[in-house]
Order: C-alpha cells, then sequence, then structure tokens
C-alpha cells in the first residue's frame, strides 16, 4: 500500500494535493520546543499563509506536531492522542530530542527514538529549530503528501505488533489497560 | 532564637554565613518529637522541604527536614541518618501536610517506606519496575541501554580538533587546549 506518484491513481493525487493545502496541526507542546510555535504561527512567519493551522482536538487534527523530549509519561499521552486522531494523519518530530534523544539521552525517563513508539513522517533538526525550520519541515511534509510518501498512518497499522511491543516496553501496565487500536 | 535552641538541642551548629541556620542531628527514633517540639514550642511553622541524600560508603540514607520560622526568620535543618538495607521512616504527614508530596516522592526515587502514607500510588514515575532511580547503585546509562534504543551516529559526536589541525596544519592555541571533552 505505501504509494508513490507512479502507482498514484488521479482521484490520489487531487486528494493529496487538497490536504497538503490544510494542514491542521494539533501542537503536542511538551519540552521547550513549543516556544516556537508561537513565532510561527503568529504574524512574524506566519504560517497559516501556507495552510498551516491549529486544531482544537486531536480528531480535528491532521499533523502531530511533537515537540520536544518526552519522557515515559508524557509518550503513553502522545501515543493515545495519535490513536485518537482521524486518518490521514502525520507526524512531525520536532528537535533533536525526538530524533536521537538528545541531550538527554541517558536520561531514565524520557525516550531516545521517538519513530520506535509511532511512525514519524518528518523530522525537522535543530535545539530548537527556528521558525524558518519548522515551516522547511512543513514544506517538506507537503512535499511528501503531494507526492504520496507520507504513510505513517499506514505503517503503523501495518506494524501494529512492533509498535505495541515498543511500547509495552516502556509501559507495560498501561498496555495491558490499554484499548485496542482496532475499536 | 538561636540560644533557646541550642539549649534544647546541644549538638547544635551553626554552619551558615549570615547566622540564620542552624543544623541539628538526631536519631531516626526521635524525628516525629523533635519536630513537633519545634514546631510547637519554637515556632517553626513551615516544612519547606524534606532533602535526602543515599551515603552508599556508608551504607545510610539521611534525610533533612527543612524548617523555617517565619517569625524569627531562622531556618532549623534537622538531619537523621536511617539503614540502608531496611529503610523504614517515620510518617509525618500528620504534622505537616505537605510532608505527604515530599514522603511519596522519597518512597518513589529512594524507595524509603512509610508506613500508614496517605495515597502510596505511584507518583511520578509510572510503571517503574527496576531499582529507585535516584538511589546512587542505580545505573542510569545502562537501563538507558537496556530500556531504549540509540540512533547509530551519536558515536560521531568526538573531538575533531585534533583532525581539523592536522589537515589545515595550524596548531591548536593554548586557550582551546583546557577544554578537553
Amino acid at each position: 500500500m505505501y504509494n508513490d506518484k507512479n502507482s498514484q491513481k488521479i482521484v490520489d493525487i487531487i486528494q493529496n494535493w487538497a490536504r497538503k493545502h490544510s494542514i491542521w496541526v494539533l501542537a503536542y507542546g511538551t519540552g521547550c520546543g513549543a516556544i516556537e510555535i508561537a513565532p510561527t504561527m503568529t504574524s512574524r512567519y506566519d504560517a497559516e499563509r501556507l495552510g498551516i493551522r491549529g486544531a482544537a482536538t486531536p480528531r480535528q487534527a491532521d499533523v502531530l506536531l511533537v515537540t520536544g523530549y518526552l519522557t515515559v509519561k508524557t509518550v503513553k499521552r502522545v501515543v493515545r492522542v495519535y490513536e485518537q486522531m482521524q486518518s490521514p494523519k502525520y507526524i512531525i518530530g520536532f528537535g533533536s530530542c525526538t530524533i536521537n534523544g538528545g541531550m538527554y539521552y541517558d536520561s531514565y525517563n524520557t525516550i531516545n527514538l521517538l519513530d520506535k513508539y509511532i511512525p514519524v513522517d518528518v523530522y525537522i533538526n535543530g535545539c530548537m529549530p527556528r521558525p524558518e525550520a519548522v515551516i522547511q519541515g512543513f514544506v517538506k511534509l507537503q512535499q511528501l503528501i503531494a507526492e504520496g510518501k507520507a504513510n505513517g498512518a499506514q505503517k503503523y497499522l501495518d506494524n501494529l505488533a512492533e509498535y505495541k511491543a515498543n511500547q509495552a516496553k516502556i509501559a507495560p501496565h498501561w498496555i495491558a489497560k490499554a484499548p485496542d487500536y482496532n475499536w | 532564637m538561636i540560644e533557646q535552641i541550642k539549649a534544647a538541642f546541644p549538638n547544635a551548629e551553626n554552619k551558615d554565613f549570615d547566622g540564620n541556620r542552624l543544623d541539628i542531628t538526631v536519631n531516626k527514633e526521635t524525628i516525629p518529637s523533635v519536630l513537633l517540639y519545634a514546631k510547637d514550642k519554637m515556632g517553626f511553622r513551615h516544612l519547606s522541604h524534606i532533602a535526602y541524600v543515599d551515603w552508599i560508603e556508608e551504607g545510610e540514607f539521611e534525610l533533612v527536614y527543612l524548617l523555617w520560622s517565619p517569625v524569627d526568620k531562622v531556618k532549623l535543618f534537622i538531619h537523621t541518618r536511617i539503614d540502608r538495607e531496611n529503610p523504614v521512616m517515620e510518617n509525618i504527614d500528620m504534622i505537616w501536610r505537605q510532608a505527604n508530596t515530599y514522603e511519596r516522592e522519597i518512597k518513589e526515587m529512594l524507595g524509603i517506606e512509610f508506613p500508614g502514607l496517605v495515597a502510596p500510588d505511584e507518583f511520578i514515575l509510572e510503571d517503574w519496575e527496576d531499582l529507585p532511580p535516584f538511589r546512587r547503585d542505580f545505573d542510569t546509562l545502562e537501563y538507558v541501554n537496556r530500556t531504549f534504543w540509540h540512533r547509530p551516529g551519536r558515536e560521531d559526536a568526538q573531538d575533531v580538533r585534533e583532525t581539523i589541525a592536522e589537515r589545515s596544519g595550524e596548531e591548536i592555541p593554548d586557550f582551546a587546549q583546557k577544554y578537553s571533552r
């Protein structure tokens, strides 16, 4: 099901064109990265001219923006939020903490690799990335959507057992009580 | 005020420069009565914090009850040592309600049991099954290697100044030599 441009149908191309111009962002403001969201969204950089807007709830959002380090506690909430989102859904990992743990790589309660627990479509490098870099990341995501390559949600469904096993490794009791993704 | 404390606790010592802090060391059994005496008779109405130290070499934990007297502007630090093998400490949250929070933190982070503590469920750490993480024999990096993953490429973060100096034919200046990584 990982389609690229050659195998996209004409309907997909139109759908993806529409999707890439209306990115509703749910900013999960963990860590220090959330401070860069405000200038990105407000008048100085004004991300809304690219169709990037904030969404109120997970069910209305297209993009989950994870801005910074995630403790074991918050990664559970991020997983819950991500599973509540409706398809199409994408994840942007923001800052070096989501990429490799950043300066917290040896901390006992922050995870290192975000894409072991949820599928990340685009990473934005930096500690912290400036608003230009954030917008660059969104433009990259728009490219991937237009080419039909932003398939994180499908990847999550296909490899659900593996993702759940990784989540259970850090939160065994929580996974045992969590509702099934296929409800 | 200082003299009054020194009369009550002969082993009180003044470790502070501005003279408004006193440290006393007492037995673990006498902690509740000492705290009650300090609160009721001496005016130390406020418990600021319960600090904790892991003296792994001596096989002991140290708890420090930080009291503050808002009337006399005096700090009283009450130290006590408890055994590391079987760490049990008297619960004092009936004296100060806020002690409950600190004791729950200590229970989770250091593994000291407080019999009779209300709400003894998990506080900060969730799903924790390992050694309490603030113990000094808890190896954080070993735990991280066992639980999480490292992305390949981090080993690049090495000292590259020698390579650059070799390549450019320049010497590393003295002021840069002393900042080794």
